[in-house]
């Protein structure tokens, strides 16, 4: 295969303002999402099954199913799909739903949200804050994530400083911006 | 060609021993660049979660730091790469998205033009630094090492794209080759690790990595090298975790790819950072020290 500026697809990928505009509309239901993806066996509806929900109207099906969740981002489906279709995106912005409505995993939505507030008040990622974030209200998860986190902070990776941005208000600022276009009319 | 260097966290934080062994290699092969200035993090596999104009503008926001110093932007780190490459070209080909992205960028005080020039580190190990020049630091040949090229996933697509077949890249396998380093059969070199579904869904993300472990025991690798953090971190940490869900026990040592750079030019294990990965790769020093005394014995006899 020749390589290509971007990707095989990359003149055709449908990339909208907007991931949930119409970019599902071009799908005809091949499937080659679903064959690229490493986690659709533990999806309940695969990521060809969501485009055909989006097609059929049924959002709120495939934003509940929690499929969004279990999609890693690995773009493979992105970029085979002969459609252009830009399911990657598609699968983030049911996740985003997902996350944002009251069926949330209530400790996935704090992993979430406990990174965005570190990255917001950093501008980079500070281990120490995000953990106490995300663990603080349920220090039960702790007892899976123990053995990792000794072993992280044994071998000197993990560090107890804050990171050093010089101008951390500026990514504050991104945060805000981002926040009241997206929330506008 | 003059470089800025966009660490990002992961390399400074809990992915410690990359950095480390980063920057020996590309001081043994006088590759020279800057820090960033003031870089922020790049929204990680996170970002896309919570607000899909913060996941194009926080990469953005850098891109542009760079266009302010005119150098190649570097990144040793796939997944910011990805998102790097991600804001570039979705900016690029979407106005209303530039305008919105620009008008957080402006709160930053700063304006990102498109003119940005993108490079993964092994793109510029490759098709830069060039494999002659690495195949002449070589001082401790791997020879008897089987090494398992872990390319990742999206990673493997997008960032291969730029310079390499997108299905099947070997860039990986020619400069592992170059090293002296015997490349097994990896079919599974581009699929996904799963990403933070380690940390967010255990279980699915134990079998994606036990999976990769597997493949790996089944060509009989010594050792499974990768140019991605985050699936350096996967591979290492969760073997206990992937042993269980596929119902055998891991001990593959994981390394990234300058880490096992650094063994064939000579560099000591500890300034490569290698005693901080968590599979300890004690077995492959001892396979290479037992492989470069069979090497001499067989010039010594050569000689009589």
């Amino acid at each position: 295969m020749a390589v290509q500026a971007l990707a095989p697809c990359s003149e055709r990928v449908q990339i909208m303002k907007d991931p949930l505009g119409h970019s599902f509309e071009f799908c005809y239901q091949c499937g080659l999402c679903t064959a690229s993806c490493r986690t659709a066996f533990a999806m309940r509806y695969t990521p060809r099954q969501v485009m055909n929900l989006l097609q059929l109207g049924c959002e709120d099906e495939a934003v509940a199913s929690g499929s969004g969740l279990l999609c890693t981002a690995c773009y493979s489906c992105t970029f085979r799909c002969p459609r252009g279709v830009a399911v990657t995106d598609m699968m983030a912005a049911i996740q985003r739903r997902n996350l944002a409505s009251k069926h949330a995993d209530s400790d996935l939505r704090r992993f979430y949200r406990s990174f965005m507030r570190t990255i917001e008040r950093h501008g980079r990622f500070h281990e120490v804050e995000f953990m106490t974030r995300y663990f603080g209200p349920n220090p039960l998860l702790l007892k899976a994530e123990f053995g990792v986190g000794l072993q992280l902070l044994i071998k000197g990776k993990i560090s107890l400083n804050a990171p050093a941005m010089k101008n951390p208000k500026a990514v504050a600022a991104m945060f805000r911006k981002a926040e009241e276009i997206e929330s506008g009319p | 060609m003059s470089y800025v260097y966009y660490p990002g966290c992961s390399l400074s934080g809990t992915a410690r021993e990359c950095e480390e062994s980063i920057q020996s290699v590309m001081r043994v092969l006088g590759v020279k660049w800057t820090e960033l200035e003031d870089w922020n993090c790049c929204g990680a596999a996170i970002a896309t979660g919570v607000s899909y104009l913060l996941s194009l503008a926080l990469p953005a926001r850098n891109l542009a730091l760079s266009e302010r110093a005119e150098c190649d932007l570097v990144t040793g780190c796939s997944r910011c790469y990805l998102n790097l490459i991600r804001a570039k070209h979705y900016i690029q080909h979407n106005a209303n998205l530039r305008e919105d992205v620009n008008a957080i960028l402006a709160e930053a005080g700063i304006q990102y033009t498109g003119t940005a020039r993108l490079r993964h580190l092994l793109d510029v190990v490759i098709n830069d630094v060039g494999l002659d020049t690495v195949a002449e630091k070589v001082t401790q040949p791997l020879d008897s090492l089987r090494v398992a090229a872990y390319y990742g996933c999206c990673q493997g697509m997008w960032t291969y794209a730029q310079f390499d077949s997108v299905e099947d890249p070997t860039c990986f396998d020619r400069l592992l080759g170059a090293l002296g380093a015997e490349v097994v059969y990896f079919p599974l070199k581009t699929a996904c690790c799963g990403g933070t579904l380690s940390m967010s869904k255990r279980s699915v993300g134990a079998n994606l990595i036990g999976d990769l472990l597997a493949a790996a025991v089944a060509s009989e690798a010594d050792c499974i090298v990768t140019a991605c953090p985050l699936c350096m971190f996967n591979l290492n940490s969760f073997q206990n975790e992937a042993g269980r869900a596929k119902g055998t026990q891991f001990h593959v040592p994981v390394l990234f790819f300058t880490q096992l750079m650094g063994l064939a030019f000579g560099v000591p294990p500890k300034t490569l950072g290698l005693h901080r990965n968590a599979v300890s790769p004690d077995a492959l020093y001892k396979k290479l020290a037992a492989g470069a005394a069979s090497s001499a014995e067989a010039v010594a006899s050569g000689l009589k």
